[in-house]
């Protein structure tokens, strides 16, 4: 027998993190979260309250009252404060109770937890960290171009809960070959870039001939991206789409927070540049369509990884991108900030050679298209 | 949690390049003339002008820096000379 050959391998898996990322995660849009009504976040293994108080400010708490354990996103915004619906006790929002409206005082230590918020280009930002210390200025989100200007439509926005960890969602940033067998895409150029705390994926693709193209759109020639995750769970994707006859300017957002351990909150937004042959309703249509489609693209993800088991040691290919190195940037959100060791940060460059991949998929799309055999159809 | 290593890097690690620009020295592995992979470390990352260049006009593009070319050259000179190997004509040769 050669042990070489012979030997099985085995699927290793560790359990899944007691800890949540340190970074800004994005729990929504300021329009939906910021008018004046208290909202619910389950994140971060807790319940938490979002609500705008009559200051203006758009604040987020813990969620259950420190007096009796009351809900306070099921309560009202009174004032500059939210107030819980079991007893009426109002919280600001720096966390302290400002009044018990039926006592003559405040109980000391009536304080609870305010959680560090953002508002950008009309996106609310948590910041979650377990040593609670405050972001360090290198960390920032940047800011979203397209995001506030006219000349590019409003935020059409999704959310979606997946019921596993969020660390699959990660892996797809080097994974090159899924999006042609889950996706539909044939990429062309494929390189990631690893550096601090921002993890980069360019990729470059063309069309799968063996699809069928949606009715009453152009013929979509290819596409050219660029996304990088600020941190452990917001990515911003510039990615145009190459039609017939003219190039579209998209932003998709793709961004989580964890619910708990084994569960997530997905979300993603697209905005699309206007153009002279595509003014506000359409390019507002393009937004919808292409929402759609990539709506379609994550329910794919989602029936994967709803059917597949944690690994901690995939067995990968050369033409396979940077699991592990990847993996080893995304350990750096889930140890203490002291603990960031320089295999975590240091830039890491991988491109991937698709020469090889690209042979074998145009061998398979050209035998599906003279067998006539679709492989699947868009919704 | 202990992240595993890299199967592929068992097979053939990463060896050194010196850019012969600024000689910051990074660790590099070829498995195709197309395919390299780049670890960076900090002193290289101080090193590189390029990089301190594209640092110095960030905000056009949040300061994401695709490649050294100094850097990819330098690398596609020494795979030319035989100082980083191409796993596939290696495997090829010992077929």
């Amino acid at each position: 027998m050669d042990p070489e050959t012979d030997e099985v391998r085995q699927i290793e898996a560790g359990a899944v993190p007691t800890r949540f990322a340190r970074g800004w995660h994005c729990l929504g849009l300021t329009r939906d979260l910021g008018d004046g009504k208290p909202h619910t976040r389950n994140a971060f293994g807790q319940r938490l309250v979002v609500f705008r108080g009559a200051d203006g400010r758009l604040n987020v708490l813990d969620g259950f009252c420190r007096h009796m354990g009351g809900d306070l996103s099921q309560g009202q915004v009174k004032g500059d404060d939210i107030a819980c619906p079991f007893h009426d006790w109002r919280w600001g929002g720096d966390g302290r109770c400002t009044r018990v409206p039926y006592s003559r005082r405040v109980p000391k230590l009536a304080r609870t937890t305010a959680w560090m918020t953002m508002e950008q280009d009309g996106l609310l930002f948590v910041w979650n960290d377990p040593e609670r210390n405050p972001p360090p200025n290198h960390v920032e989100i940047p800011r979203i171009e397209g995001a506030d200007s006219d000349e590019w439509t409003d935020w059409h926005w999704y959310t979606t809960v997946v019921n596993t960890n969020c660390r699959e969602i990660i892996d797809n940033v080097v994974d090159m070959a899924h999006f042609f067998y889950v996706h539909g895409a044939m990429p062309t150029y494929f390189k990631n870039v690893f550096e601090g705390h921002v993890a980069t994926q360019y990729m470059n693709g063309i069309t799968r001939a063996d699809f069928p193209p949606p009715a009453d759109v152009p013929t979509l020639l290819g596409t050219t991206s660029v996304a990088s995750y600020w941190g452990p769970s917001f990515m911003i994707d510039d990615l145009i789409y190459h039609y017939e006859h003219e190039d579209q300017h998209t932003v998709l957002l793709n961004c989580h927070y964890p619910i708990d351990a084994n569960s997530f909150v997905l979300q993603y937004g697209i905005i699309v540049k206007k153009s002279a042959n595509l003014p506000q309703e359409a390019a507002m249509q393009a937004a919808v369509g292409l929402g759609d489609f990539v709506k379609l693209g994550f329910e794919q993800d989602v029936l994967i990884w709803k059917n597949k088991t944690r690994i901690d040691n995939p067995l990968l290919c050369e033409e396979d991108g940077p699991v592990y190195q990847l993996r080893h940037w995304y350990e750096q959100f889930f140890v203490d900030a002291a603990d960031v060791t320089p295999d975590m940060v240091d830039r890491f460059e991988f491109e991937i050679d698709t020469a090889r991949p690209r042979e074998a998929w145009q061998q398979e799309v050209d035998d599906n298209i003279a067998n006539g055999v679709q492989v699947w159809v868009r919704g | 949690m202990t992240i595993r290593a890299d199967n592929r890097l068992l097979d053939a690690p990463p060896v050194p390049v010196h850019c012969r620009r600024c000689d910051a020295t990074v660790q590099v592995r070829k498995s195709s003339w197309a395919q390299t992979s780049v670890q960076w470390d900090a002193p290289a990352m101080a090193a590189c002008a390029q990089r301190r260049a594209a640092r110095a006009l960030a905000g056009h593009d949040n300061g994401l820096f695709l490649v050294c070319s100094d850097l990819r050259a330098t690398i596609e000179d020494a795979a030319r000379r035989g100082e980083v190997p191409i796993l596939d004509e290696v495997q090829a040769n010992e077929a």
